[in-house]
Order: structure tokens, then sequence, then C-alpha cells
């Protein structure tokens, strides 16, 4: 009946005063109200706690802000009343309150206006969030300022799409010339972003899409090659898909082709491209065949696939033509044949085959019937 | 900035949050950080100055006047505090404070004050030396040197009765010197000189918590029914101003630098500091005996102690055992404030009150966390038997009592964290904090507006007015109620009838060690022997402090200190007196020594 912590209202920390007992309560509070989703009270709640700025403690307004400034926008999120215009001036607002978080704060900012489809906008605080100084710069300032330059590259292309869109439908001078400036502007940022060593996956394919456009392969191979092959980039495989795909479009050489799929089958030897691999090696070198074949076996997801196994099929129709076939399938299956048989040929997968895919089981069957014309 | 070009107009800019305002060849406004164009042209404010009088000659005559103007004129940091003190006084008086109050008391203290502290209406005031150097620069030596100059101004000042003697007493002492040598980091003259070590230590001066222990004593000395707990808890509700009291000073008053220590406050100081600080300051102005507390004063115990039995919805009829303890402990004679006498500290009026209640209900239920339980099984059965008796229940009245207690509670939780602490007109300490706290006030006021507007409620609810009661009981269906009122209900199971007086139907009745400690070796056992006592005695306790605005351990040190005047003075009494048969204890070895038994 009696709780003993029901009525202890005389806890204070001691030594503080009133003002940040007020603040400490507030924040508890609207920890709850964001527990229980209530989100108008909350936003009440912030109304009484933006009184923290003022602070005169050292350093306390910073960390402050940044509360402000996180709690804030969860809040807009998820409140069925805010409009973009809300968060437009929340945004500015916050902008001002820390000179620490300036930057982060204006990329949230035009990230929030991109996923809205504002693109002049979002470009527009990038712009100014590019000319803003102050102080020395840190180390984390110059990250952002990459990243802020980046994405404005981002949006010029982005720009350039809808001024492509239109253009298409008449030929208007102006507009041209405005998509080729867009152009301009976003290969300068897009080029300077490339040269740092880093994951920029949909930079790179905003920027070949445009040097594709404007017809300078010999350029966009170029920069492909400089993003899968840089040994200071971080190993990334969608570069080497990336280069493939855009080889293959422009009908570059076989030879060249393979070359890069084997790259891509050491960085990921489960990669859906492998079929494909496989069925270009098919014409050559039917030992890395088998090999790619077994590898990608080995994996859970490609495990049932039926096109794999008739690869696997085919290629041991033609290798048992061969002489010294035996020897091939030996190095191949070199380090498997302890647990290889038993993975792929379990009675319960059978069973399954049987019930799901009738054909996966023929092959499956003619594959160990191959391998062990003894055991049946 | 163009002040004179833009005429003062200090919006924000909305692209840059500055607020750096110029205007261009075409006459219109511009943001000087950000070239942003705003719609106000220069046509507007021409107009503006005109339509307004004085802004107009202003701004034609520029130069000189208008700079007199901002820097305001030089004051001292006691006109501040005398200005500060008004407000209260005449809050007070909205509050229904008799009005001699102000003038006849308030008053008097001040300037009993000013002049035990030596800061007027004496011949060598605190501040001598700085002043006399001042004089010899400006040309200004009178004959008569600066000490009687401000004497004598205060006592031609103290002639003039009423308001005016208010607002003028600060207006003659800053006449004297003028050569603008002004101190720089502060907008008063001394708050330099008020801040040294040297004045510190002798802890003379006026502070903010101290306008209030001013304020209790005046209003004790006056006999009003606002105790020390009422007084801070309309501080706190906001009905008396304190935080940001400065804000109502005149625009000539300037405030900055190191008026900012002075002025400034973030805490609200707590019971026990401002009892010391009213105690204290009585000593320091040496007053005589207060006038007495009669029985016909609301402070008095008898009829404090009715009020808060009201507040806390137990039954009328308990009041009459609340009189017989207070006669029984000989409360008459120490309910009179007299500062010189160090064996009669200033009295804790309402605690005082609040540990008779809680020694009369212990008295009559004992408050073991077993013996009340029965008594009360004891009335709800008299109750059913009898549909229309109303025995005062104890189970009935904690449940009702404890429910609205949790509401209350929360409440006043949700209060503290919405409180606004920082005010309208920031205080900066140093000139180039100024404009970094400026911008801060402005921004922090925008979040304030753009949350508002996403809040359910846009606009602050309306604050409630001044009440003594924080809690109220009545009849089913009112609009607004805490509870039904259990006030009529009488004590017929809790008493039996023994020859010609009453008893309480329990026999026993039992206290912890009631030796005092050292006033100076030790503070407040509250914290140790908290989880010895019985859970409804320490639920007892929170409830009157949270009614008064204490902390738990204050009402329980005044709960022993009556104890050991009504008990203490029963070993002195011949037998036949209705008191309880103080019996051993049964239940008492569960606590580790901490029962005393007495004999009759």
């Amino acid at each position: 009946m009696f709780s003993k912590g029901g009525l202890q209202l005389h806890i204070n920390t001691p030594r503080e005063t009133g003002f940040h007992k007020t603040t400490r309560n507030c924040l508890q509070h609207i920890r709850e109200v964001l527990l229980h989703h209530r989100w108008q009270d909350a936003a009440e709640y912030m109304a009484s706690y933006s009184q923290t700025l003022e602070d005169t403690t050292a350093n306390m307004p910073q960390l402050y802000a940044e509360i402000i400034w996180r709690i804030g926008t969860e809040i807009l999120h998820h409140h069925p009343n805010s409009t973009l215009e809300d968060y437009n001036s929340f945004y500015e607002r916050v902008k001002h309150s820390g000179v620490k978080h300036y930057l982060k704060v204006c990329l949230e900012h035009s990230f929030h206006l991109l996923v809205n489809g504002q693109f002049e906008d979002a470009k527009l605080q990038l712009s100014i969030a590019e000319s803003w100084r102050y102080g020395k710069q840190s180390a984390g300032q110059s990250q952002r300022i990459r990243l802020i330059q980046a994405y404005s590259g981002f949006l010029d292309y982005f720009i350039w799409c809808d001024k492509k869109a239109t253009a298409s439908n008449e030929y208007d001078a102006a507009v041209n010339q405005e998509m080729h400036s867009y152009f301009r502007q976003s290969s300068v940022n897009l080029k300077e972003i490339m040269k740092l060593p880093g994951v920029w996956d949909p930079f790179v394919l905003s920027y070949i899409d445009m040097l594709e456009f404007y017809n300078d392969h010999e350029g966009a191979v170029k920069v492909l090659n400089d993003y899968a092959y840089d040994d200071s980039f971080p190993p990334n495989p969608n570069a080497h898909v990336y280069l493939y795909r855009y080889m293959k479009k422009q009908n570059h050489p076989l030879k060249k082709l393979l070359k890069v799929l084997k790259i891509l089958h050491t960085l990921v030897p489960s990669h859906e491209l492998m079929p494909e691999y496989c069925s270009l090696l098919n014409e050559g070198d039917l030992q890395k065949a088998l090999g790619v074949v077994l590898d990608l076996l080995d994996y859970s997801s490609w495990r049932s696939n039926l096109d794999v196994w008739n690869h696997l099929m085919n290629i041991i129709k033609r290798l048992r033509m061969k002489k010294q076939w035996l020897k091939i399938f030996a190095e191949e299956m070199g380090y498997r044949k302890d647990w290889w048989l038993a993975i792929h040929f379990s009675t319960f997968q059978a069973r399954k085959d049987s019930a799901e895919n009738r054909e996966l089981l023929e092959v499956k069957s003619f594959v160990v019937g191959a391998f062990c014309p003894h055991c049946k | 900035m163009d002040e004179e070009q833009t005429g003062g107009y200090s919006d924000i800019c909305g692209q840059c949050g500055e607020v750096n305002w110029g205007v261009s060849d075409e006459g219109r406004f511009y943001c000087r950080s950000c070239h942003n164009v705003i719609e106000r042209t220069k046509e507007v404010v021409d107009t503006n100055t005109f339509m307004v009088g004085t802004s107009r000659v202003s701004s034609i005559s520029k130069g000189t006047r208008r700079k007199k103007l901002e820097q305001g004129r030089e004051w001292m940091v006691c006109e501040g505090f005398q200005f500060i003190l008004k407000h209260q006084a005449e809050a007070l008086l909205a509050m229904g404070v008799c009005p001699q109050f102000k003038d006849d008391v308030l008053c008097q203290f001040w300037r009993m004050y000013l002049q035990k502290s030596r800061q007027a209406y004496t011949k060598n005031p605190v501040h001598d030396g700085k002043f006399r150097l001042r004089s010899q620069g400006s040309g200004e030596s009178d004959s008569a040197p600066e000490s009687s100059v401000m004497s004598d101004s205060m006592m031609s000042a103290s002639e003039t009765d009423g308001d005016g003697d208010w607002a003028s007493g600060g207006g003659s002492v800053s006449g004297h010197t003028s050569d603008g040598a002004s101190s720089v980091c502060s907008g008063s003259i001394d708050a330099v000189s008020y801040l040294t070590p040297r004045q510190r230590r002798s802890q003379g001066l006026m502070s903010m918590p101290k306008t209030l222990a001013l304020c209790h004593l005046a209003l004790l000395w006056a006999r009003e029914a606002i105790t020390l707990a009422d007084l801070l808890r309309f501080v706190n509700e906001g009905h008396i101003p304190y935080v940001n009291a400065y804000e109502d000073f005149p625009e000539e008053m300037k405030l900055y630098g190191r008026d900012s220590l002075i002025f400034r406050v973030e805490s609200i100081p707590s019971y026990s500091h401002l009892h010391k600080e009213a105690q204290a300051l009585a000593v320091f102005l040496e007053l005589p005996l207060f006038p007495p507390i009669t029985l016909d004063c609301l402070l008095h115990p008898s009829l404090l102690t009715l009020r808060y039995l009201t507040e806390a919805n137990l039954p009328d009829e308990l009041h009459d055992w609340v009189c017989r303890i207070m006669e029984k402990a000989g409360m008459e004679s120490s309910v009179t404030f007299e500062p010189m006498r160090s064996r009669s500290p200033l009295p804790h009026y309402d605690v005082q009150a609040a540990a008779l209640i809680i020694i009369a209900m212990k008295l009559l239920f004992k408050l073991d966390d077993h013996t009340e339980w029965d008594l009360s099984n004891d009335a709800s059965d008299k109750n059913k038997e009898n549909p229309d008796g109303n025995s005062f229940n104890l189970r009935w009245w904690y449940r009702t009592m404890q429910t609205a207690l949790t509401t209350a509670a929360r409440r006043q939780q949700d209060n503290i964290a919405r409180k606004h602490w920082k005010p309208q007109k920031p205080l900066y300490t140093s000139k180039k904090d100024k404009s970094v706290v400026l911008k801060r006030r402005r921004i922090a006021e925008q979040l304030q507006l753009s949350f508002q507007k996403l809040s359910s409620s846009p606009v602050a609810p309306p604050s409630t007015p001044p009440s003594s009661f924080c809690f109220r009981w009545g009849e089913e269906g009112e609009e607004v109620w805490d509870g039904p009122s259990l006030h009529h209900l009488t004590l017929d199971s809790s008493v039996r009838q023994r020859g010609a007086s009453l008893q309480p139907a329990n026999p026993e009745y039992w206290h912890p060690a009631l030796r005092a400690c050292k006033p100076r070796f030790c503070k407040s056992h509250y914290a140790e022997v908290e989880v010895t006592l019985p859970r409804m005695y320490v639920w007892l306790l929170d409830l009157f402090s949270f009614l008064l605005g204490v902390k738990p351990g204050c009402v329980y040190e005044e709960v022993l200190k009556v104890e050991r005047r009504f008990l203490g003075s029963s070993k002195s009494q011949p037998r036949a007196r209705a008191t309880p048969r103080k019996t051993q204890p049964k239940k008492l070895h569960k606590r580790k020594q901490t029962s005393k038994t007495c004999s009759r």
C-alpha cells in the first residue's frame, strides 16, 4: 500500500540551482513523453526547454543546442501537423544556435529538402554552407566540407536530370544552356571528390550517367577504372560491377570483361554475376569455369539454384570428353571431398527437391552419377 | 548597425539571424550580413518618428542628448534593492495584506537596515573613501563632504510621506557626482565595492534572498497570516516578484556587468536557508520584542492548526486535541519572537502547527502501522451498523488524501519542469558577452515560438490566482475538487469517555529518542532514522512536508521539539490528568534503541 518512492519530492542533487533542476526535470519529462509517442506534449516541454540555450555555464549551451536539435527533428518527423515550412524555420534557427554543428545541420537540412524533392532549395542551402567560415578549420569540419561538396555535385546532377527531361521535349536554347552549366558545375565537384579515397557509389553512377549522355566514353571508362583499381580506395566490389556493366554496354572485348570479372570473383565469389562469368568462361577455360561453379555452390543462396546446377551439368558433360578430366576434377574438388556430397545429397534435401523441384532432382542425380558411378 | 538611419529597427533577419540593418540608396532596408532586402522602407520609419513627438526631437538633435538617455543615470545597488522591495510589498498588498505593512513596517525596516549597514542615514557611510576621490576631480566639491550630502538628502527624503518617498530617495543620491567616471564594468556605481571580500565577510549587505527575509520579518511584525512557507510558495508561483525582479527597474537604471552577480537569481532559497537569514537579519537590526501573537492572530498555533486541519481534510474535532496538546506543551510562552534573547530563536510557526497536528494524530491513532488500521476497521463496522453514523475512518481518509497528493505532486513536478527562469532582457557580465547573450536570447525565443506552434496548447494556460490552500475538499458534483470533505466527521470511534473528559481509545504512545543533539555538532538525523519509523508516520511527515514545501526532516525535528515539551512536562504533573497512560510499548523491539519509556 505504501510505495517508498511514491512521495520523494525533495530529491535535490546537492548544489544544483533551481534553473538546473528545472531543466533536468524538463528533460526527464521529455524523455518519458517521447517514449510514449506523445508528440504534442513533447513540443510543449521543448518550448520550456529552449531556455537552456541561455545557460551561462561554460560549454553547456553547445550540448543543449545539440539536444534541442536532435529531439526537435524527432518531434517534427512524427508530429501529425508538421509542414515543410516548420522544418525550414526550425533548421534555420538551430543552425545559429551553435557554431560547432553549423555544417552538420546544413547537411541535414539539405538532405531533408532533397528527400522531399526540393532540389533547388537543397542546393541553395549547400551553397550557403560552402561559403561559411568560422575560425580555424578542424579535421571534422574539413570532412564535412568535403561531404557538402559531394552532395552539391550530386544535387547539380539531379537538377541536370530535371532539365534534361524538360529539354528533351522541345529544343530550347536557354534550357540547354542551363543544363550544360549544371553539368559543368557538377563535374567539377564530383571530380574533386573522387580523388579522395572512399565509397562514392551513387556519385560515380551519376557522373557516369552524365558523361555517357555527352558521349565521353573514354572519360567514363577512365573514371571507372580509377574507381575500381586505385589501391588507396577501400575494396569495393560495386566498383567492378559498374565497370563491367559499362564495358559490356560499350561492347568491350571479351578478354577485358573476363579480367574484371576475375577480380570480382576473388572479392565476392557468391556474386550474382558469377553465373554470367561462368557462361563466358565456358568458351575458354573449362577448369576455371568449374572452379567458379563449385565456389558458387558452396553458398547456401545458390545451393538450390537450377541454373547453377545446369551449368555444372554442362561443364561435366563437356569435361568428361577430355582426357585427364579426373585429374581436373580432383584438383577442383580437392579440399571439398569430405563434405561436398554430404551437403548436397542428403535424404532430406532429396525429399525436398522431389516435392518442389523435380528438374533439379534430375540434374543433381546426373551429377552424382558422374562423380561416383559406384554409389547410387 | 546604422542606428540613426534605421531608427532602431531591431527585428532579426530571416536569412542569417543577425541584427545588422542598413538603408540602401533607394531607402530600402537591407541586412548587412547577408544582403537580404526586406519590405520595410525608410519613409515608414520617418512617419513613425513623426508620430511619437519626443523621439523625433531626439533624432534631429542626436548626439549628446541621446547618448545620455542610453547611458542612463548613475545609481547605487541599494537603490536597486529598494525598488525590488517596493514591488514585493505592492504584490503583497495586492494579495490582501494590510496597507500599513508597506509604509509603516517594511519601509521602516529598510531604513533601519540602511542605517545599520551604513549605506545611508549615517555620518560615516560605507563607501566613503571612493566618493571623496571622485569629488576632487569633478570640481563640484561643496563645503559639505559627501557623507553629509548623502545623509541630508536621505533625511529630507524621509520627511516626505507615501509613495514619493520610495522613488525619490534614489534620485537625490545620484545627483552629486557626474563627471561620467561611473564604473565601466557595471551599471551601478558601487557594484564592484559591493562584492569585495571584505564586504562579503561582514555579511551585512543585502542580497536577493535577504529581501525575502526582510519581507518575512515585516509580515511577522504586522502579524499577518502569511507564513514563511506561504511566502516561498507565492514566490515559486510567481505572485511575488523575485526571479528577474530587476526587469521592473525604471529605464534609466541600466544593469550590466557586475550587477548581474548581485541581481540575477537562478534558485529560490529553501525554507531553512531563509529562516536562518531572517533570524540573522533580526539580530543585525537589533529589533525589540515583536508584537505579541495572541489568540486572535492567524499566526497563533490554535488558528494556524485549524487552517492546516482544513487543508489536510481532517475532522474539525481533532482541533480540540490539538489545543489540549498545545496547552500541555506550554506553547504560549514561546510564540512571540524576541530577537535579542538568544534562547528564543525565530519560531517556525507553520512547521510547529504541523507538528502539533501530527502529535495529535499519533496520540489518537498511535500510527505504528497496526493500531490505526484496527481502529479504522472498528470505525467502518460502526458505520455499517449505523448508516447515519459518520465516524472518521482513517483508511478512507488515507485513500482520499493519497490520490489527491499524488495528483498534486505530479502537477508540482510538471510546474517545476515548465518554469521559466530566463528574463526578457538578459544580463551580461562583460561587453564582449553582450552580442552572444543577446543572440542566444533571440534564438531561444524563436525556438520557443516554433515549438509552441506544434504543441497542443499554443497559449500558455492562465496562471491560477494565489490561494492559501493547496487542496479543495467539497461535496460531490462540484467542478474543481480534490475529494470529498471529511471535516464534519466525528471521532467517536477513536475516543472513549472516561470520567469527565474524553480519552483516546488508543492507550499507547511511542516516540524516538528525545534528547536534543548539540546544535553545532550534528544536523538532522532523519535520514538514518527514517528506515526504522513506521511507514504511516513517514507518510504523514511527507504529507505535511509537501503542503509546506519543506524537507520531511524539518517536520520530524519540529515534532521532536514539541514532544520534548509535551512529554517532558508530564513528569512534573500530578497523576490525575487527561493524558494517555504511557506503558512500555510492546512492539518497539523492532526499532533500534530509538524509543524511550516514560513513566507517568
